[in-house]
């Protein structure tokens, strides 16, 4: 009897001590370089996601996707929480991360990772494992042409961002009267800076316009004085750099050391989206334009962005860019598919992502939408054109959009 | 003729849109290279002074460069000071911290019964991580910059070569500080420490106290970074991760120019940063390290010792 009595209450205290479930924690995987050359971008990502996934969580009521936050409403109200791997930049401890993220972290998705080179080791992982891989800003078009099947990409590419740069050439060429004849190429010598530099001279050649030096140089150098020896020689009408931050401040002050100033300077983004840079090399960055895939300036057509850059400025004390920027979008997307498919299986996921068709304007981004084609590419992200003036992006291009006019020096 | 804004360009022959190599700028790229160098060499002299003395290859000599482009960096945050003004005072800080490290670290290290080179290669080596995550955690990763000091930004125009005047200084300052070094190395206490390099088991009895010597061979090799470090901070940027641009170089440079010579390092280091230099100008920039090894290679293969070494 005594034996009896002990069994019920053990069975009664093992259904009492199970919890009336409340939604559990949507985990998802976040790979950046944390530490390292690059580790600023990624601490700058950490934010971002941060402010991403309190938006989705909290109540702050913001006039874009998922805005409203309270979490996610198909699976219970669940939080959306990100956990962080330290990739360094390095392509195989990125895949080395990605694997333990999914073994062991069990998340249900992958975010990430700015350096190309790691986001095509992260993506093949993600393809072996079968769990969705969102690329927020890698832009490596090469990326989404593997034939893989996990892989989702809310960031234009560096062929789209390109097409931008030289429609951008052709349109003010026609305005002005003053069109480009000349480039000159210099990129870091990863998949990044490759890929770009080749959209480039491809873009050039197509266009007639003649590619004077294509210099291919090795990140993280003590010197640049060399390279930048060769672009002054170069003497090119444009000086197109696809560069991360701490090369594009040896450029900068490079050029200026050898008393070389170019009528323009069009950048691939990257460092050239960093405040940093901005800060270290001051008043040499005015004119420099870069693509851009955000425009902080977008207000009218945008009205979420002063309340997310506020939340994003409250946690990492700088404005949004053209990097942070596309983190907060893919992180949201992300974080909409799995509503969608209310549940955090994989197949659905992925399915929900297919099916992904969000409008603009329910984004912070001066897109035409969020929608993916077969390879996983969002082919309807439109870039614009920007150019610093007083130390601050302004949209420039396309015309329709822009907040400010170009100061185009070319041929003066 | 200081010419802060642009100048024409030189005249020269342009065929085809090819860029051709004049004398201008082979001049231009060769002084680069060879004020580069001496930065090179500088921190060098750190390293080959503590190798020298103790066999003891450090690895966290790249953060000690680290730390002193911080400290400058800091120290003219706070104060508005030249970073030319803040030379004494950093060379003086590194010294103790070089002294320090030797005392809290390496002497434990060295006085370890078994696998004392493992040890002493992992208490340097964990000393750099350490480093590393420190200045990360204090000033966070983001870079930066010396932006306002008495040469930022100004060039000198010399006949068509364009002579930047933080890397001219930088250079000019090696220099000075080798020639300190070597006039050091002439005194009683730089007879001692030549002594102790030659044969550490024998000068105790002579009445040297070695752990004195290394004690200051260390505080003299993390001052001379330090000055590298000054120097640098008025044109390069500072991450916590700096170091590690320089370190590689460093070692190269000691292995060339001979462990324990001062000479030797100064030496490897003008001749390493002219060959990266007009490596990257000849061939292709990605490829401007590999002259420097394919040298090192070289005298590895033919003078082991290195260039000026005598161990």
């Amino acid at each position: 009897m005594q034996g009896v009595i002990v069994a019920i209450a053990a069975f009664v205290l093992a259904i009492g001590s199970v919890p009336a479930r409340a939604a559990d924690d949507v985990v998802i995987g976040a790979l950046y370089q944390m530490t390292g050359p690059n580790g600023q971008v990624g601490n700058d990502a950490k934010a971002a996601m941060e402010t991403a996934a309190d938006i989705i969580n909290g109540n702050h009521n913001v006039p874009m996707l998922l805005g409203k936050g309270g979490g996610l409403s198909n699976l219970g109200g669940a939080k959306v929480r990100v956990i962080f791997a330290d990739h360094q930049g390095d392509p195989q401890k990125a895949r080395a991360e990605a694997e333990r993220l999914i073994t062991q972290e069990h998340v249900v998705a992958l975010i990430g990772s700015y350096q190309s080179a790691t986001a095509a080791t992260v993506s093949q992982v993600a393809d072996r494992y079968e769990v969705p891989f969102m690329v927020a800003e890698s832009s490596s078009p090469s990326l989404n042409q593997r034939g893989l099947k996990w892989f989702f990409r809310t960031s234009p590419h560096d062929m789209m961002f390109t097409q931008a740069m030289f429609d951008f050439y052709r349109d003010i060429g026609a305005k002005t009267g003053r069109k480009v004849r000349s480039v000159v190429l210099f990129h870091e010598d990863t998949i990044f800076g490759t890929d770009s530099s080749n959209a480039q001279k491809q873009m050039a050649e197509a266009a007639g316009i003649k590619v004077a030096a294509d210099i291919r140089y090795r990140g993280n150098s003590p010197s640049l004085s060399a390279e930048v020896q060769q672009i002054k020689a170069a003497d090119a009408d444009v000086v197109m750099p696809t560069s991360y931050t701490s090369d594009a401040i040896l450029l900068m002050r490079g050029m200026h050391d050898l008393g070389y100033a170019p009528k323009a300077i069009m950048a691939q983004s990257a460092g050239f989206a960093e405040q940093s840079l901005i800060d270290a090399v001051g008043p040499l960055m005015e004119g420099v334009m870069s693509r851009s895939a955000f425009a902080l300036d977008a207000v009218k057509a945008r009205p979420a962005i002063p309340a997310v850059n506020a939340l994003f400025r409250a946690r990492s004390n700088k404005d949004l860019n053209d990097n942070t920027g596309r983190e907060i979008t893919a992180l949201i997307v992300l974080a909409d598919a799995i509503n969608r498919a209310g549940s955090t299986d994989e197949e659905k996921i992925r399915q929900a992502l297919i099916a992904t068709d969000v409008p603009g304007d329910q984004t912070i981004m001066p897109w035409q939408g969020i929608k993916f084609d077969n390879t996983g590419q969002n082919i309807a992200a439109t870039p614009v054109i920007q150019q610093i003036k007083d130390g601050k992006y302004h949209t420039i291009y396309p015309f329709d959009v822009a907040a400010e006019e170009a100061v185009w020096n070319v041929g003066k | 003729m200081v010419a802060p804004s642009p100048s024409p360009q030189p005249p020269h022959a342009r065929g085809g849109g090819e860029e051709s190599v004049t004398l201008t700028i082979l001049l231009q790229v060769a002084v680069g290279g060879l004020l580069m160098g001496l930065i090179y060499a500088l921190v060098a002299a750190g390293l080959s002074l503590i190798f020298g003395l103790m066999d003891v290859v450090n690895f966290a000599h790249g953060e000690l460069l680290m730390l002193g482009m911080y400290a400058t960096y800091v120290v003219w945050l706070a104060t508005g000071l030249d970073p030319l003004l803040l030379l004494i005072p950093v060379a003086i800080a590194l010294f103790a911290v070089g002294v320090a490290i030797y005392h809290l670290l390496i002497a434990r290290a060295l006085s370890v019964r078994f696998n004392r080179g493992m040890v002493q290669i992992f208490v340097t080596f964990g000393l750099a991580i350490l480093l590393r995550g420190a200045a990360q955690f204090a000033f966070g990763s983001d870079f930066k910059s010396v932006s306002t000091s008495l040469l930022a930004g100004h060039t000198i125009d010399l006949g068509g070569v364009f002579v930047p005047l933080p890397q001219l200084a930088a250079g000019i300052v090696s220099l000075i500080a080798f020639g300190a070094l070597l006039a050091v190395s002439r005194t009683e206490f730089g007879r001692a420490l030549e002594a102790t390099r030659e044969d550490r088991e024998a000068v105790a009895l002579i009445g040297i106290d070695r752990d004195r010597i290394f004690a200051l061979g260390w505080g003299l090799g993390a001052a001379a970074v330090g000055i590298a470090g000054v120097m640098l901070a008025t044109f390069y940027y500072v991450s916590p991760n700096v170091g590690a641009n320089f370190a590689l170089i460093a070692y190269v440079t000691v292995a060339l120019g001979g462990f324990g010579s001062l000479f030797g390092a100064l030496v490897a280091g003008l001749l390493i940063g002219l060959v990266e230099a007009l490596t990257a100008l000849l061939f292709e920039p990605s490829l401007k390290q590999v002259g420097m090894f394919a040298i090192y290679l070289a005298v590895l293969m033919f003078r082991p010792r290195g260039l000026f070494g005598t161990l």
